[in-house]
């Protein structure tokens, strides 16, 4: 029963990580909060069920959805946050507050209030190990984030494009003294980023087969949680505070058997952490 | 090599600089000297891109650089030792230096500037491995130094690299000051510590609150009544 819970935990906290990496790495080069990245988390979710409606194939629908969420999270940032950087912080805050708001209800007015079926089959079968069965669709989650996240991590750590992106996050003047093109580097990381949370939408909409306007709001806040939790801008903190949130949440509320609201242990759990380390758990004072 | 003409650059909101026209001839150690606030810092962010030149021109190798974008400044060959030395604080001192070469595709030049790095700096070696912050203030303003070098620039901008450290690393960092320009690196260097600057520096400017008051050569300015007065202690 725990490692049942424990597969299931992993699976939601992975797919946590995947939405919060865009948020985290965007505050990394710009100090903002990217509200709006749950938009486009949802905007994955309804691309990937579009393309997947008319070519039924679940790694077809994942593709371009990465692709297109990746161009509206170059829009966004061209045509929201750019003109907005020089005024004070609260200004792109706002104004990525409104833009998540207003893509809810483009969403809805669009594909209707309901809640659509993502009935995907990835074709790839689910496993047993003793006790423990993992699903089909928990299958799914871990093959995609553990992929992302692996080329995420050869990307950063092992390319000089990743050398520059770190060193963009920790002085934009001064990398771009060093001949770096910061705005060329601030679009990738919305580029990877939203590409990350269009590839979550499309894997949540499978994984609980349903897709609905307003599915981003919960992320919008629970990755909020998550990034402060794993530090600022730290990368692996996001992913670590990403499965930490999953697990917490699946373990507790699946073992424990009281009637606690799941989506409020988020920030019990960030307040915890936060009052011993102040920082997060991998962020720099 | 670098020719100012009529240049103001602002502060964010402030006018930190007004007309101000200077030259910096290939090969040449140029200083800028003044009281603190006089505007020195913000003409090297002028000349970086990293603040807005409103008007006048500035000049590089013969081509206008007034409106160009920093990164492309460091193509050219231009870098700055900045004040404060802001290094990339997470790295490693081998990963600063890394990037500091950063825009360089010929990997065997750049391996063989790391290892000149190294020689002309044996303590970055041996801290090669250890994260930029650990160092103490004269290490890592070497650091910076070297991250400047790693670029094999044409011009190295250096804005107050003596602020901060402890005598022995100042007379350390000016030694390395006077090598590089034995081997015919062109430098702009800003400093509060005149004494030593117009020691190493071929021509100086006085800097007085935004404007050019005198210039001359570093001996010339050296025994110049007013500079002596002003800032070199009567």
């Amino acid at each position: 029963m725990i490692w049942q819970q424990f597969a299931n935990g992993l699976a939601i906290g992975s797919v946590y990580a995947l939405i919060a990496l865009g948020l985290t790495m965007v505050y990394g080069v710009l100090r903002i909060l990217h509200i709006a990245h749950a938009g486009v988390y949802a905007l994955g979710a309804y691309v990937g069920l579009l393309v997947f409606r008319f070519i039924p194939n679940f790694w077809l629908a994942l593709a371009i959805t990465m692709v297109a969420s990746s161009f509206a999270g170059i829009i966004l940032q061209r045509y929201l946050y750019a003109p907005l950087l020089a005024l004070p912080r609260i200004v792109p805050l706002i104004a990525s507050i409104g833009l998540f708001i207003a893509m809810e209800e483009i969403f809805r007015l669009i594909a209707g209030p309901y809640i659509l079926a993502f009935p995907a089959d990835p074709g790839l079968g689910g496993i047993e190990w003793g006790i423990v069965r993992i699903t089909n669709n928990q299958f799914l989650v871990f093959l995609v984030t553990v992929s992302l996240l692996a080329t995420l991590w050869f990307v950063m750590s092992k390319t000089k494009l990743g050398l520059a992106m770190k060193a963009t996050s920790q002085d934009l003047e001064i990398a771009s003294v060093m001949g770096i093109n910061t705005e060329r580097i601030i679009a990738t990381n919305f580029l990877i980023g939203s590409a990350l949370a269009g590839a979550a939408g499309v894997l949540v909409g499978v994984y609980f087969n349903s897709v609905y306007p307003t599915m981003g709001s919960i992320p919008a806040y629970k990755a909020l949680a998550i990034i402060v939790l794993g530090g600022l801008g730290s990368i692996p903190g996001t992913v670590l505070g990403g499965l930490l949130i999953g697990l917490g949440e699946t373990l507790l509320l699946g073992l424990i058997n009281i009637p606690f609201p799941r989506d409020a242990l988020a920030f019990i759990i960030m307040i915890i952490i936060l009052m011993f380390r102040p920082y997060g758990l991998l962020g720099k004072e | 090599m670098l020719s100012v003409e009529k240049v103001d650059v602002f502060y964010g909101e402030f006018q930190a600089v007004r007309e101000i026209s200077f030259q910096v001839q290939g090969g040449e150690l140029v200083t800028i000297i003044g009281a603190n606030g006089a505007g020195k810092s913000t003409i090297l962010k002028g000349l970086m891109g990293l603040e807005s030149c409103e008007r006048g021109k500035i000049t590089f190798q013969e081509q206008d650089i007034t409106h160009m974008p920093t990164y492309q400044r460091a193509r050219l060959g231009i870098t700055l030792v900045p004040e404060g030395r802001r290094l990339f604080q997470d790295f490693t001192v081998e990963q600063n230096l890394v990037a500091g070469g950063y825009t360089r595709t010929d990997a065997s030049a750049v391996e063989r500037d790391l290892q000149r790095t190294y020689d002309l700096f044996p303590i970055l070696k041996e801290r090669g491995h250890q994260v930029a912050k650990t160092l103490s203030g004269g290490e890592q303003q070497m650091l910076a130094i070297g991250r400047a070098l790693m670029a094999s620039p044409r011009l190295i901008l250096m804005d107050e690299i003596s602020l901060g450290l402890m005598p022995k690393y100042v007379n350390e960092v000016f030694n390395t000051i006077e090598s590089l320009h034995r081997e015919g690196v062109t430098i702009l260097l800003v400093e509060q510590n005149a004494r030593k600057a117009l020691a190493v520096a071929d021509r100086g400017y006085v800097l007085e609150t935004g404007r050019i008051l005198i210039e001359n050569e570093a001996r010339g300015l050296a025994s110049d009544p007013r500079v002596k007065k002003a800032y070199l202690g009567g």
